[in-house]
């Protein structure tokens, strides 16, 4: 369990800095991608493998992609010094995430979360199913979640379409929402 | 106590003056030239009653009072409205109310025409209310509000040509050379009001008698109750205003400034005559100052051009006389010779505004030979003149010699003899005039085209005329052998208490005295003969070779001239100071906070840098920031970590 | 070597799973402050929201008074993080086609 969790979180974090600081956009996509599979293994090893195929699925496999389709539109051409893909907030930046890191730490890791262990939650997709979209007492309100959850998917995509679609002058010109 | 038709009627005396200026200041647009008419309307029934009041009076013999309670400040006191009518205010009241009805009937002709004629009005009948309820009044406060009031109507009458700036100027010196004296007695009013807790004349005429103020207090309080009379009558030091007050319509300067408002001064050292008994040294002040102010007014009234200015001075001039008579204990004399005055000065102010009239100058030297085109004017003023000089057996020589008489007997020989050597100048500057005017040949064009007024200008001034020579006759005294009794100074005289300390024993009728007074205003109407009708050419040859006395007299004694080198600079000094601190203190602070406003706006401004990561960056500090405020134990780690974070995001947003 | 099998094969507290999506989180934050790219930010944005999620399964699976809630969060999550992700790069591509750049610092209009 150990060695999982300290090659997951190796995996993880060296991934998460690699987005950050690599100097070429694809590479970021790609170690954007190495990030989300740390993921998945951790949603593994808390008993929720539906999760973490999903996980696979729709992030490594659709957003990465959707990513990538998006570098390839704006294309620009591979730079040379790390001045130039880093603007001039690095080190406050820096200090005011390690700060936010330091703090959700502290406070996480402090406070006494009561009896705790491993294997509350659901394990089966069948479970998880039925409380997403079942209606029994005991259960949340997800089935309404879920509903909501698709007319929003609805709106995103009429409104991708919309933005990015190219009109006569119109749409090109828009600068955005 | 009077029945409520007779106090109806009383307070009426005032009160009907006060009610035409509200019709006339609201209507006066629409009346116009019928302002007068209703004006006059109302003043005949001021006169009727004053003759009424003065004849309940006689009758019971004691004085009227009545009076409503105004201000009732509780255990304070309180400040009552009323009236007080004793002999010698119902005698004012009839001078007052009759020249005004005078006056108002001359305007008429001397102001027809005029671009604010109904105002004119409003603002003659606003003056006459209020000097009629200052005569009234039974309290320190009541007389000092229509002191006040009449101060203000003086100078909205002076300046009634406010396009011309000599008479603005005129005026705002006016008001403020009274004021002054306005404040000094206000501030014996409240030395007065504290002493002995009451503002009324009597209460504190007891108080006074019965000791309740100190000799020293006394004294200051009832010095700087003078100071508010000398302010008022023009007497030395704040006599400056009253020859530059005759910018004023002429028949203003007749009303105000010869008969009525200068009068204020001394009438009110009369009605607090009681007090001013008991302090010798106020009566030497007010004795010393009223003779040289007759002496010094008269010297400056012998060279002068402007006809008005003369008769000015002359009445600064024998308001001194008034002023002497008061002090030396010639109560009586005193008020008689204001009673005389206020006839044939207001005559005399007539006759020069029927002059000015008829050819638009108040040049002496720009006259001549008007005793043939103006015969009526003529002869008035001839009248008028002869009471001023003090002539048997005309007016003026009775108060007047009573007065010098006074001085005399009391052994104020220096005072006698600035008296003496006043009556033989007043006698020559009058007639110095008079033959400038009215004798020789016309010297331009305009007098030689001078008409003689209309009826409603003359019939007035031949009505004063009779007066300056009759109203004498009324106060005779019994040493000269006619069968008549001094009838004015039997009923204005002082009390009991101020005949009993001053000691003033009656005297006998001295004919000598009166001789030698009759001869030395006769000498200088011989004197004025010779210089301007006999010989012309010795006044300027005269003038040429004493220029600097000439100038001297001129220019006022050069009394303007201190007066604007000290008090005038200062105050434009301490003016130009303020407007300085003003503008640069208050307007720097008030201009720099805006414009530190907009620099701090302008800092701020950089923060707003457009970027949206710029921005994220300062939420996530925030956030921070927020989070440790909420989480942390110890105080000064959190303020010590706000400041820092705060100090840093600053620092790096005014570079981003 | 008993105590170290024993070891390697101990649970992973709650803490462990919390610190590791914290530290993911804050760097997806500095990755987001300081990149000049805009689709680098928005892969950024997607890690801060994977720190999330693995929160929310890591209390899902811990907590007993839950009731397993956590993944179902954790599962709508992911399908809006979705749809986000392909609006916003219609916003990046919409902006991409007027001015030519993907580089945030230079879409500063709203300045002063």
């Amino acid at each position: 369990m150990t060695v999982a969790f300290a090659f997951l979180t190796g995996m993880t974090l060296v991934s998460a800095l690699g987005v950050v600081l690599s100097r070429s956009v694809v590479h970021s996509a790609l170690f954007m991608s190495g990030a989300f599979l740390g993921v998945a293994g951790f949603f593994v090893m808390l008993n929720v493998p539906v999760l973490a195929a999903f996980q696979v699925l729709i992030y490594v496999g659709a957003v990465t992609v959707v990513i990538l389709f998006g570098i390839m539109f704006t294309q620009r051409p591979q730079v040379r010094r790390f001045r130039t893909i880093i603007n001039r907030q690095i080190w406050p930046g820096f200090f005011a995430a390690a700060g936010v890191g330091a703090f959700l730490c502290y406070i996480l890791a402090t406070e006494g979360w009561g009896e705790t262990g491993p294997g509350n939650g659901a394990r089966s997709v069948a479970v998880l199913g039925r409380s997403l979209l079942g209606v029994d007492e005991g259960l949340e309100i997800f089935s309404l979640l879920f509903e909501a959850a698709s007319v929003l998917l609805l709106v995103a995509l009429v409104a991708a379409i919309a933005i990015s679609r190219r009109k006569e002058g119109a749409g090109g010109g828009e600068a955005g929402r | 106590m009077q029945s409520l038709g007779q106090q109806l009627v009383i307070a009426a005396i005032p009160v009907i003056p006060l009610v035409v200026f509200f019709v006339l200041a609201l209507f006066g647009r629409l009346l116009r030239e019928n302002a007068q008419y209703v004006a006059i309307f109302g003043m005949v029934f001021s006169v009727v009653f004053s003759f009424f009041a003065l004849y309940l009076v006689i009758r019971d013999g004691r004085p009227l009072e009545f009076s409503v309670y105004w201000i009732n400040l509780g255990e304070g006191g309180g400040f009552p409205i009323g009236v007080y009518i004793d002999e010698l205010a119902a005698v004012m009241l009839v001078v007052v109310s009759f020249v005004s009805l005078m006056i108002q009937l001359y305007s008429g002709g001397f102001m027809a025409g005029d671009r604010r004629f109904a105002w004119y009005y409003a603002v003659l009948n606003l003056f006459t209310a209020s000097m009629l309820g200052l005569v009234v009044a039974p309290n320190f406060i009541e007389l000092y509000i229509c002191w006040e009031l009449v101060g203000l109507c003086s100078y909205l009458l002076i300046g009634h040509w406010f396009e011309k700036p000599a008479a603005r100027d005129a005026a705002l010196k006016a008001f403020i050379v009274t004021r002054i004296g306005d404040a000094a007695l206000f501030v014996g009013i409240i030395m007065f009001w504290r002493a002995t807790g009451t503002t009324a004349f009597e209460g504190i005429a007891e108080a006074a008698q019965a000791g309740f103020i100190g000799g020293s207090l006394l004294t200051a309080a009832v010095v700087l109750v003078f100071v508010g009379a000398i302010g008022k009558s023009a007497q030395f030091p704040l006599h400056v205003w009253l020859p530059d007050a005759m910018e004023g319509p002429t028949p203003v300067s007749a009303l105000i400034h010869a008969a009525t408002m200068v009068a204020a001064g001394v009438y009110l050292v009369a009605r607090t005559y009681d007090i001013f008994v008991q302090s010798p040294t106020a009566m030497l002040i007010v004795a010393y100052i009223g003779a040289f102010t007759a002496f010094m007014a008269a010297t400056m009234a012998l060279v002068k051009k402007d006809i008005k200015r003369v008769i000015a001075y002359s009445t600064v001039s024998q308001l001194g006389y008034m002023m002497l008579g008061l002090g030396v204990g010639a109560f009586s004399a005193g008020m008689f010779h204001l009673y005389n005055h206020a006839f044939f000065k207001a005559l005399l102010f007539l006759c020069a505004g029927s002059i000015i009239h008829a050819m638009d100058s108040y040049n002496l030297f720009e006259m001549g030979g008007l005793r043939r085109r103006m015969p009526l004017t003529f002869w008035t003023m001839v009248i008028a003149g002869l009471s001023l000089a003090g002539i048997f057996p005309l007016a003026g020589f009775w108060s007047k010699d009573a007065i010098i008489a006074s001085a005399f007997e009391e052994h104020y020989y220096v005072l006698y003899a600035l008296a003496i050597g006043t009556v033989f100048l007043t006698a020559f500057y009058i007639f110095r005039a008079i033959f400038l005017a009215f004798t020789g040949e016309p010297r331009t064009e305009g007098a030689a085209r001078a008409v003689e007024s209309p009826g409603v200008m003359t019939v007035p001034m031949v009505i004063l005329a009779v007066l300056s020579v009759a109203s004498g006759w009324v106060g005779i005294p019994e040493g000269f052998g006619l069968p008549v009794r001094d009838y004015f100074g039997g009923f204005v005289a002082p009390s009991g208490f101020a005949r009993e300390t001053l000691e003033v024993e009656p005297h006998g009728f001295s004919f000598l005295l009166a001789a030698i007074s009759v001869l030395v205003g006769l000498a200088g109407i011989g004197l004025a003969y010779a210089m301007y009708v006999a010989r012309p050419a010795l006044a300027p040859a005269m003038a040429r070779r004493l220029f600097g006395l000439h100038t001297f007299l001129d220019k006022g004694w050069y009394f303007d001239a201190l007066y604007g080198a000290t008090f005038v600079r200062a105050a434009f000094a301490v003016g130009r100071a303020v407007q300085g601190f003003d503008r640069e203190v208050l307007g720097g602070l008030v201009g720099g906070i805006a414009r530190g406003t907009g620099r701090l706006g302008e800092a701020l401004r950089r923060v707003q840098t457009g970027r949206v990561q710029n921005y994220a960056l300062f939420i996530v500090v925030s956030v921070l920031v927020l989070a440790i405020v909420a989480g942390a134990q110890y105080a000064v780690i959190v303020a010590a970590l706000i400041a820092l974070v705060t100090l840093a995001t600053l620092a790096v947003g005014a570079r981003l | 070597m008993q105590q170290l099998v024993e070891q390697l094969n101990a649970q992973i507290p709650l803490e462990g799973y919390l610190t590791v999506a914290a530290i993911m989180f804050a760097i997806g934050a500095w990755g987001a402050l300081i990149r000049r790219n805009a689709v680098v930010v928005f892969m950024c944005v997607e890690l801060m929201i994977n720190a999330v999620n693995l929160t929310l399964v890591a209390f899902a699976d811990f907590l007993p008074g839950a009731g397993g809630a956590g993944a179902g969060y954790a599962v709508l999550i992911i399908a809006i993080a979705a749809a986000e992700v392909a609006v916003g790069l219609a916003i990046v591509l919409a902006i991409f086609r007027t001015r030519r750049t993907v580089n945030i610092d230079e879409v500063d209009s709203l300045r002063g």
